[in-house]
């Protein structure tokens, strides 16, 4: 009867598939394959995927993972306190970790492979969040539309003569607020008030929910120009390579404030109850060849001194970056939020 | 005294009060957060945002009423009232689009109306390249999407009253020399009033409550700014707040509608059914019926649908299609189930006890069970996220917390099916199954059920269809590695991925249809 299976293939690949599930169960040894981390990502699951996936390759850690936004995951956390099932948290913003730090939901970490790996200035002073990559708050431009030399600092976009033709993200992004917190402190909250009140009246129609559109709509030359995260534009480019867009550093002028720069990130949840393996994430992140895949996936700037970051992007020593602490960002933010309220930007 | 005694002493009624009290938890947690913030942030959102998100939100709805009040009556009365070929085929059709979710119409929209897209494509192969069609980011396109995709409420409903509608009264009025067209206005549209408000009700609470179509259309409402605040800001002050005067709005307009039916309630006398006479149209009326219905279920499903398919046989869109993917149509599907069914249990006790035994507890009880709906699907998801932390974090992290704020959020969407199924049917039948020796028990399940099985069929499955397209609060509260189809299509579509969005979004589609067959099924029209 066996064998007069009237779907011989069928059987066959139902076969083979229950052999390869014994197969790999056998294989692994168990005590790793029980062991599962969980993540909390505000990176895109795009581009985090295939790091984590490298990591389970080599290690045979599991991984789950929940991609949501950055700030929604820390009021999850919040809301969730003890009994959270994550592991670690990943962000896209240094002020979201440090206030994940603030509200004691993250854990001290003290280990010798971070501290040689990435900078002190990219991490928490009790190492409780480290910073994984750089990302710059910069200007994208149709370049049939502008001319490079039109703009010279993030604050020439409210001049009224940019009116209908910028494109921004809206308030509720966590960049935006650390870019306003950035030229607040930099700038003072007046000045910063008369920048919000130009963009937003520039921007009417153009505030955006992702970054991704407000690129899309700059090549398209829908608007002229954008404030976007930079790997947004060299994602663009990727997949378009003939898009008619470039980016500009602001702020790069003599005196000027200097290009807003943001980390990603990562913190190991306190209640965790898998230490050693967050750790090894942890520390697979902050090594040579994690920090090369965690950056180049979203062309962002590796924070490892000695890693490269790709090539297409502008050369990181050719430009300067704000000289604004990032751990700062976090008690900068509500002032700001109340500030970018009060303005009523969307 | 002894009379509130004897209401409470009823086992449904104790369920009824314990389901009004379950779901004015999340309603009295939203109200207490916005009553004691801090009387600044108040008048900040009055300065900045509340005067242009009451008018966004307001506007929208009304603009949608009025479209889809003509279209759903207008096709309602077409496929009930007129004969013409493909009739049938239509009286189907027409409820297709409530299988496409609002916010895969608006990325749909949002593609083909875009900037440089293929509609503008053709407009300036006519008008000249500098020439632009109005954008679908806009009030405009909000109107259009949202009208297109709740129109069906209204046609279902409406198409439910003319045809469970006595015709005698009809006949009267005819035989007593009212014209066919007064007979419409003074006879058929006011026994169809009730039917009307409760699918226009449908349609605003809908729109009031969309976030994912909104979003992606950009246009600010209400509950998308809740979203917005509720995610950009540690805080959630401002959310509730936003929250508080949203349902404040949504009471109003509720209290309108059920002065509107409470004003005009009508039994069917007699078992006796008759189908109406059918107007029979020659060539030219049905070419122009043809047409007219072709352009509503062209622009609200065809067209749609056929993108999805063609975006879904990429290659791009193939490569998501592995092991990962039917994850989630599984959990798509095991959700909306669970929660479909949820829903009517919970459902059931409220309307019976409101229809049955109209005091003022029972009908509190009952408008309690609509506090769901009006409160945005992030709220209500934070809320329930809250509660159960405090109450019951046995079940915190498993799916059961995510069925909860659907059966919270979506069983008034239930009960406006649920209740006026429980309306029609005279009460005369039951007292003479009483007198007649059966027991409570025995009359509901002989006499009550059967009456009113087509009332919740229609209940699950309007249920079942607005959970599988459920965003906000999934988006919230999904457990770790809980996917669904929804999440899946609003991850690709609001990063503009539209052809990788396409399989999850046709699946929800695919999946939606067996229960829209059940709606449209031939046991219903004997309701």
């Amino acid at each position: 009867m066996l064998f007069t299976c009237p779907l011989p293939t069928l059987r066959r690949t139902i076969l083979s598939g229950l052999m390869l599930f014994v197969g790999v169960g056998l294989f692994v040894p168990s005590a790793q394959a029980t062991d599962k981390l969980t993540i909390y990502s505000g990176r895109g699951e795009r581009l985090i995927k295939p790091v984590l996936d490298a990591f389970t390759a080599s290690t045979g850690i599991q991984i789950e993972l929940l991609s949501s936004g950055t700030t929604e995951l820390v009021n999850r956390l919040k809301a969730e306190g003890d009994r959270t099932s994550a592991d670690l948290l990943i962000t896209n913003d240094a002020g979201s970790l440090e206030l994940a730090r603030t509200a004691g939901l993250l854990r001290p970490l003290n280990m010798r492979e971070v501290e040689r790996a990435i900078p002190a200035q990219f991490r928490a002073p009790d190492n409780a969040w480290v910073g994984l990559s750089g990302r710059f708050w910069i200007v994208v431009y149709n370049t049939t539309l502008v001319k490079p030399d039109q703009v010279k600092s993030l604050l020439d976009l409210a001049d009224p003569k940019w009116k209908d033709k910028i494109a921004i993200p809206n308030s509720g992004s966590e960049y935006l607020q650390a870019g306003v917190s950035v030229i607040r402190a930099t700038h003072g909250d007046e000045k910063t008030r008369q920048f919000l009140q130009g963009l937003k009246t520039n921007a009417d129609g153009q505030v955006y929910q992702k970054s991704s559109q407000i690129v899309d709509a700059v090549a398209k030359g829908q608007v002229a120009l954008g404030i976007v995260n930079h790997y947004y534009i060299y994602r663009h480019l990727a997949t378009q390579p003939n898009a008619p867009i470039a980016a500009l550093m602001p702020d790069q002028q003599e005196g000027g404030m200097g290009a807003i720069m943001n980390v990603a990130g990562v913190g190991i949840i306190k209640s965790t109850k898998h230490l050693d393996s967050a750790k090894l994430l942890v520390e697979f992140l902050v090594a040579q060849a994690g920090q090369k895949l965690f950056a180049d996936l979203d062309k962002e700037y590796p924070l490892h001194p000695d890693v490269k970051a790709d090539p297409a992007l502008v050369e990181r020593k050719s430009f300067r970056a704000a000289l604004v602490p990032l751990t700062k960002l976090a008690e900068l933010r509500e002032p700001t939020l109340t500030l970018i309220e009060q303005v009523g930007l969307r | 005294m002894s009379t509130i005694r004897q209401q409470l002493a009823s086992p449904l009624q104790l369920l009824a009060l314990a389901t009004a009290g379950l779901i004015l938890l999340p309603l009295g947690y939203v109200t207490a957060q916005a009553l004691s913030a801090d009387p600044a942030v108040w008048s900040r959102l009055w300065s900045t945002r509340i005067p242009e998100l009451l008018f966004n939100t307001i506007s929208l709805a009304a603009s949608v009423a009025v479209i889809t009040l003509f279209l759903g009556v207008s096709t309602a009365w077409l496929v009930t009232r007129t004969e013409f070929p493909g009739r049938r085929l239509w009286e189907g059709a027409l409820v297709l689009p409530l299988a496409m979710p609002t916010y895969v119409l608006a990325y749909v929209y949002s593609y083909l109306l875009g900037f440089g897209g293929p509609v503008e494509h053709l407009w300036q192969l006519m008008a000249g390249p500098q020439a632009r069609i109005f954008s679908p980011h806009s009030y405009w396109g909000a109107t259009l999407v949202m009208a297109l995709d709740t129109f069906p409420f209204v046609y279902l409903l409406s198409r439910s009253a003319l045809l469970s509608m006595n015709v005698s009264f009809e006949e009267v009025a005819r035989a007593s020399g009212a014209s066919r067209l007064s007979t419409l206005w003074r006879v058929t549209l006011p026994l169809m009033r009730p039917s009307i408000a409760a699918g226009l009700a449908l349609v605003i609470l809908y729109v009031v409550s969309d976030f994912g179509a909104v979003s992606l259309l950009r246009y600010q409402t209400l509950t998308y700014a809740v979203f917005q605040q509720m995610t950009g800001r540690s805080d959630n002050t401002a959310a509730s707040i936003l929250s508080l005067l949203l349902v404040a709005l949504a009471l109003i307009f509720l209290i309108t509608e059920r002065w509107f039916r409470q004003r005009s309630r009508f039994y069917q006398t007699t078992g006796r059914y008759r189908a109406p006479q059918r107007h029979q149209y020659g060539w030219l009326g049905t070419v122009a019926i043809t047409s007219y219905l072709g352009l509503i279920v062209g622009a609200a499903f065809a067209l749609p649908a056929s993108l999805l398919i063609q975006w879904s046989l990429s290659p791009e869109a193939q490569a998501t299609l592995d092991s990962r993917f039917f994850g989630f149509v599984w959990n798509s599907g095991i959700l909306a189930a669970s929660a479909a069914t949820g829903g009517v249990l919970i459902g059931l006790p409220l309307a019976y006890l409101a229809s049955r035994r109209p005091t003022l507890l029972n009908v509190g009880c009952l408008q309690a069970a609509y506090a769901g709906y009006v409160l945005p699907g992030p709220v209500a998801a934070l809320a329930v996220l809250v509660l159960f932390t405090k109450l019951a974090p046995v079940f915190y992290g498993s799916v059961l917390i995510l069925i909860v704020a659907y059966v919270i959020h979506f069983l008034p969407a239930g009960l406006q099916s649920l209740e006026p199924a429980l309306q029609q049917i005279t009460p005369n039948l039951e007292e003479v199954s009483r007198t007649l020796g059966f027991g409570m028990r025995a009359t509901w399940r002989r006499v009550t059920l059967p009456l009113v099985r087509n009332g919740f069929i229609v209940a699950w499955v309007l249920m079942f269809l607005q959970t599988m397209k459920e965003l906000p609060a999934t988006l919230l509260l999904r457990p770790v590695g809980f996917d669904t189809l929804a999440i899946r299509v609003w991850m690709e579509a609001s990063e503009e991925y539209f052809q990788l969005a396409a399989p999850a979004a046709l699946l929800i589609v695919l999946l939606s249809l067996p229960a829209l067959a059940l709606l449209v099924s031939k046991d219903w029209r004997a309701a």
